[in-house]
């Protein structure tokens, strides 16, 4: 690897520890000052909070995420975007329109996911109803 | 090229950025706090020190003072990691950002990406947080979190996409370069594309949707949520969070100062400097506390809505728009 990029590397290196450090520090100055225990009588401290009460059930059920459909489309997009970096970091450095075309064409495909989804309906939001009939 | 590696340059930059990120937050805390104050017509803090400067010192000592609370039935490694994987990203963002010419840590030549890289890992310490604590609300809050962090980094990207096309550079100090005075600034560049403006308002707003601010902070709605992710957070855990918040939103101002209002150099084209640059973005800063405590918070579906019909749309045909402009001029 090249000696400059290598550099780099280090920087970042070098803040990646001193950001733990920076993280880190406070909870260590909060283990030396804080109490270790409370007085509470009844022993619930490390109870999860459910508003006053004792909670009900566990948090980990599985739940209705309705928009993971929106995480689906994410997926494509995402993808697609890290494609569109380099395309758009060389665009315009050669005459004529081939780039133009090429990168109509791949937004274009890229477009029609929304589309897709806008026609089935991912954007409305309707109460699903069990319906036994 | 051989050079060899400039160890003080690399401390002391080090240690500024981090010193950087705890003045600002605590000082963003104190005027986020005047700001609402004043928006609500009341006064804000005003007892500690002269105007109430030293409160979020006051506060910060309060916080690390407390019990640190690992709930029983937690995930207690992701509970205790989440705080790092929100603040430590934040910091690592300070290597590239230009605060003027030579004032930057390392000039690094993918500068926008590695910030985008390392911006994106913020959303799995709030969904682990979330998790972590097996805590329904949290649990809910980190669902929501991620899901709309997932809508708004695509019209941010598809933006940047569309930057980096008229900059034709990831060098964020080689794009301040290009906008010498307030003819130049991308913002106003109308050749590049008519709807710059646009492309900066979405960018704004993503970056406000990013960081979990009002009128877009579903992820930690108090009416229905408590807290949100950081619910069982007591003491630093939830000093941590905030310490993170702050400084994304000061590198997602940073971004919109340097990709569109021309970073440190003046409007004038006279004195460039840190000092444009700092209130540039404080001055963003300030509209989104104004936005903040001016809006009513949205609902998920419109939120989720307003990115993926209206935003995501708009940034692509800006970007189909660019493409054709910059081979048409």
């Amino acid at each position: 690897m090249e000696q400059h990029s290598l550099f780099d590397l280090l920087y970042v290196a070098a803040f990646f520890l001193g950001g733990v450090g920076f993280a880190v520090g406070p909870f260590i100055i909060s283990h030396l000052l804080a109490p270790r225990g409370t007085r509470a009588t009844r022993a619930k401290t490390t109870q999860i909070y459910e508003c006053g009460m004792d909670p009900i059930g566990d948090a980990w059920i599985r739940f209705g995420i309705v928009y993971y459909l929106y995480a689906l489309m994410f997926v494509a997009f995402a993808v697609d975007v890290l494609f569109l970096f380099p395309v758009a970091l060389v665009y315009n450095r050669a005459l004529g329109s081939r780039d133009l075309v090429e990168l109509v064409m791949f937004v274009g495909i890229l477009s029609l996911v929304i589309i897709y989804a806008w026609k089935k309906g991912v954007f409305q939001w309707e109460r699903k109803i069990y319906n036994p009939r | 090229m051989n050079e060899s590696i400039n160890i003080p340059w690399l401390v002391g930059s080090l240690v500024a950025a981090i010193a950087f990120v705890a003045l600002n937050a605590s000082m963003l805390v104190w005027l986020e706090r005047k700001v609402a104050g004043h928006i609500q017509r009341r006064i804000g803090p005003k007892e500690v020190g002269p105007f109430g400067l030293f409160q979020s010192f006051a506060d910060g000592l309060k916080l690390m003072s407390k019990q640190l609370i690992v709930p029983e039935c937690s995930d207690r490694i992701l509970f205790k990691v989440a705080p790092l994987l929100v603040m430590v990203p934040a910091i690592m963002s300070f290597v590239v950002i230009p605060f003027s010419e030579n004032l930057v840590a390392r000039n690094i030549n993918i500068g926008l990406l590695v910030i985008f890289a390392f911006a994106s890992v913020n959303v799995l310490g709030l969904l682990l947080g979330g998790w972590g604590s097996a805590n329904k609300y949290a649990v809910i809050s980190g669902a929501r979190a991620v899901s709309q962090n997932v809508a708004y980094e695509i019209p941010m990207l598809v933006t940047v996409v569309t930057m980096i096309m008229v900059t034709q550079t990831m060098n964020l100090n080689e794009i301040v370069l290009q906008q010498p005075d307030i003819f130049h600034w991308y913002i106003f560049r109308l050749n590049a594309s008519p709807l710059m403006p646009v492309a900066f308002l979405i960018f704004f707003v993503c970056s406000m949707a990013e960081t979990n601010r009002a009128p877009f902070d579903l992820g930690e709605a108090e009416s229905e949520l408590v807290a949100g992710f950081h619910t069982e957070y007591a003491g630093m855990g939830f000093g941590l969070f905030f310490l993170g918040e702050y400084a994304n939103v000061f590198i997602g101002c940073s971004l919109a100062t340097i990709l569109f209002l021309g970073g440190w150099q003046s409007p004038f084209g006279v004195f460039p400097g840190v000092w444009w640059f700092l209130l540039k973005v404080y001055t963003l800063i300030f509209v989104v506390m104004w936005a903040r405590w001016t809006f009513p918070r949205t609902t998920l579906y419109g939120l989720l809505n307003l990115s993926w019909k209206i935003l995501i749309p708009i940034s692509l045909f800006n970007l189909v728009l660019t493409g054709v402009m910059l081979k048409v001029f």
